[in-house]
């Protein structure tokens, strides 16, 4: 295995809470490491599984969803709907054989700059214990 | 037990002729023999001197709910087991088709053979079959065995706790004894225990023989989107050939977009021309829907999906 | 020129076979499961299923085939066909029926002047071998649709099972340059008694004759009959009986990738499928299971045949087995030629 290999990580921020609790983690100059990708969405109610599964597709190492904690939710219900998915989808990942911890899940407020720099320090670390994903990967033409 | 199963025949014959001759309904879909042996048909039948072609046997391994969706705009009497009833519940909570249009004549299922189960025990063509109780006489050209009933059912139906279909508004025979109810999935439990690896290669080399014919789609009563995920250009999900990761998507896809919906009857499993295992996806989900939020599919026409809803007190233990 | 392979001896020979040529041959994928595939080891033929799951024009129309590649760099773009076949190739253990079924998508891939490159490629670099039904399915109706269980025509070299040993008739040129093969030895005088007897039982065997003589005049007049109203009924609309089908040869083509690389592809496609003829305003032609059986059944029984002068079924049954509903397109001929066919038997 590559030592020089950092695992690329896809992170959903929700736009009200977890977006701006990483923004605040960045103007609060808190370092954490590079391996995020963020997508910006109004709500962790808004992500479609099949967003994860095309992550996974594509050669991403690992997906990280962050939502608002619960009864926070700027839309009300959003990240409870979003709670039923996200459990119902990884329980279904990790059934089929997908390493477990390559799809997580984490509620970050918008107050939590901290929260969400320790939070991608944990998720990196794990995914860099995981390695490159292997399994599921599509080949490019 | 063949005794049993003429009755419920006669039964059938019976409620669907008084159905047509009162014009309650406009059509019965129901079972008739065709062809080939260890297999029967869908029926459509209009005028009451049609329903003598209905018949009842441990072949009629069909969901017919998915039919409700062609023709929805009749008044329609099914032949239902536990599971096809489950499943129009379930279709009827999502609203496809206008309740008072149905009426379900439902059998208590004796259980349906795995023909393939079956072909695969015997040594040549097998050209006629006949249920004698608990035995199924099976004969071939250069054979003539008996086998046991019981070691030659489907899969899912070994492990089904709903054979009486509880909703129908007809029931063509005494509720059967069911299994006592199970926390986990018999199936589902063995396969878990294997190391992740493991099941990752089951899951990829049965996925491998997928020819996109889309039969576990097409036959089952809940995949009814006009545009599926598969077809849809933008976003293009996969593409149409045989990507073995392609193949993979497919199958986790519309195997979670039953969450909360499947009524684990099979109807995919025994589509599949390459013989791909499909219900031990399903039932993990329909564990799983069951531990979360308590909820399993068809049993009451009240309780919405479980996606479509959330309760405050649901678990997010794996929540940072 | 007829000859024999003693079984004892078959590996061998396909080894020998596999020396020079690429073999495709039928395979199991699972207990009940085979497909023609290229054989990388002699031990995955298995020759005794009567039919694989699907057919043998894989061979020369691939579910999935790619076209051709493209990559831009910059302003350069670059598209790159795929490669020649440098290698002959051999598909072996196909049916009578798949065989003729070849000659029929012959007709629409090498008819001039628009021949298939990618079909003839194939093709033309392929030597056919045959393999004659002994114990034809109760499903099979060959000799209904032009063909019969020891059709011997379309195939270059021709075996039969005799159960020690194999019959090996040469019948073209090109099959007769493998007559040199080690393992071919000089055909026994009770091998031509032995395969008279098998072709007598076999035809025994399929029997029932359905009546497609004559079914593309029946159709003519039926466009708009009230039997499409019922023949389509349990139809769910999936795709098993085209993809399986020896004869099927639709296809859609499709561009994967960005700008700046990807691949032009030729899928299988399915006329069965809701998308088939659905238009970009929304508008579909052919709506219903309704329409797009009436649409099968008439491009495999009258629209085909008008054309090529041969229906579009080899009767292998394959759509009979695999159809998830038990449609039977023998009923279906069969009612065709009712005296009223508006009224069906339910």
């Amino acid at each position: 295995m590559e030592n020089n290999w950092e695992p690329k990580i896809l992170a959903f921020l929700c736009n009200w809470c977890s977006y701006a609790g990483a923004d605040l983690a960045g103007t609060s100059r808190i370092q954490y490491p590079p391996n995020i990708r963020v997508i910006r969405v109004p709500c962790s109610g808004r992500i479609n599984p099949l967003f994860i599964l095309k992550a996974l597709q594509s050669g991403i190492d690992g997906v990280l969803v962050s939502g608002c904690h619960p009864g926070d939710c700027h839309y009300l219900s959003g990240n409870y709907i979003g709670r039923r998915k996200s459990a119902t989808l990884k329980r279904f990942l990790e059934y089929i054989g997908i390493e477990e911890g390559r799809v997580q899940f984490s509620w970050v407020s918008a107050a939590e700059g901290g929260k969400f720099s320790q939070l991608v320090y944990e998720v990196t670390e794990e995914i860099k214990r995981l390695g490159p994903a292997k399994r599921f990967v599509k080949n490019r033409v | 037990m063949d005794e049993r199963l003429k009755k419920i025949q006669e039964k059938i014959r019976e409620k669907s002729k008084e159905l047509l001759s009162k014009k309650r309904v406009d059509l019965i879909i129901g079972f008739s023999n065709w062809t080939l042996p260890l297999r029967t048909t869908p029926v459509f039948i209009r005028t009451p001197e049609g329903t003598e072609s209905l018949i009842w046997n441990s072949f009629c391994e069909n969901n017919l709910a998915t039919y409700i969706h062609k023709f929805n705009r009749f008044r329609v009497g099914i032949v239902v087991k536990g599971c096809d009833a489950r499943s129009l519940t379930a279709l009827s909570l999502e609203k496809r088709f206008n309740p008072d249009g149905i009426f379900l004549i439902g059998v208590p299922c004796q259980r349906m053979v795995d023909r393939r189960k079956v072909a695969r025990a015997v040594k040549g063509e097998i050209i006629r079959v006949e249920e004698r109780g608990e035995e199924l006489l099976v004969e071939g050209e250069e054979f003539k065995t008996v086998l046991e009933k019981r070691d030659f059912l489907y899969p899912s139906c070994q492990v089904c706790i709903h054979r009486t279909p509880s909703q129908a508004h007809f029931l063509a025979d005494d509720p059967v004894e069911e299994f006592p109810l199970v926390e986990t999935h018999p199936e589902v439990d063995v396969f878990e225990k294997k190391p992740p690896e493991e099941r990752w290669r089951y899951f990829e080399s049965e996925t491998s023989r997928c020819i996109r014919c889309y039969a576990c789609r097409q036959v089952c009563p809940m995949c009814y989107c006009t545009e599926c995920f598969v077809e849809c250009l933008r976003p293009k999900w996969i593409e149409g050939g045989l990507n073995p990761q392609d193949l993979q998507f497919y199958h986790i896809v519309r195997a979670y977009h039953q969450t909360g919906r499947c009524s684990g009857c099979g109807a995919c499993e025994r589509a599949c021309p390459m013989d791909i295992p499909l219900t031990y996806l399903t039932q993990k989900l329909n564990q799983d829907v069951k531990e979360l939020f308590g909820f399993e599919v068809g049993l009451d026409s009240k309780t919405p999906p479980p996606l479509s809803t959330y309760e405050v007190e649901d678990k997010g233990d794996f929540i940072k | 020129m007829m000859l024999r392979l003693d079984k004892r001896d078959f590996k061998k020979f396909l080894e020998d076979l596999m020396e020079e040529f690429d073999l495709y041959a039928p395979a199991s994928l699972v207990e009940g499961v085979s497909v023609f595939k290229k054989i990388d080891n002699p031990e995955e033929v298995n020759l005794t299923p009567t039919l694989t799951q699907k057919p043998a024009k894989e061979t020369f129309f691939p579910q999935s085939e790619p076209m051709f590649n493209y990559k831009t760099e910059g302003h350069k773009s670059q598209m790159k066909s795929l490669d020649e076949i440098k290698r002959e190739r051999i598909l072996l253990g196909a049916r009578p029926c798949d065989i003729e079924a070849i000659s029929i998508i012959e007709k629409v891939f090498l008819s001039e002047p628009y021949t298939d490159v990618y079909f003839l490629e194939k093709r033309k670099k392929t030597t056919l071998i045959g393999l004659g039904c002994n114990q034809p399915l109760s499903t099979c109706f060959c000799t209904s649709a032009g063909g019969g269980p020891f059709l011997r025509m379309g195939s270059d070299i021709f075996l039969i099972d005799l159960g020690g040993a194999y019959s090996v008739e040469l019948l073209t040129e090109k099959g007769r340059l493998f007559g040199k093969n080690r393992f071919l030895k000089e055909a026994l005088p009770e091998d031509k008694r032995q395969i008279k007897e098998l072709e007598k039982r076999a035809f025994e065997k399929i029997g029932v004759s359905i009546p497609v003589d004559g079914i593309e005049k029946r159709l003519d007049l039926m466009t708009e009959s009230s039997f499409w109203d019922r023949v389509h009924e349990k139809c769910v609309g999936c795709r098993i009986c085209t993809y399986l089908c020896p004869t099927c040869h639709c296809f859609d083509i499709v561009d994967e990738g960005d700008h700046a690389r990807g691949q032009r592809v030729r899928n299988w496609d399915s006329c069965l499928s809701s998308l088939y003829s659905l238009e970009t305003s929304g508008h579909n032609p052919r709506p219903t299971t309704r329409e797009r059986v009436r649409q099968r059944l008439m491009h495999k029984f009258n629209y085909f045949p008008k054309i090529f002068n041969r229906v579009a079924c080899v009767g292998c049954g394959r759509c009979i087995q695999y159809c998830p509903v038990h449609f039977d397109i023998r009923q279906a001929i069969i009612w065709t030629s009712s005296k009223r066919p508006s009224e069906l038997k339910t």
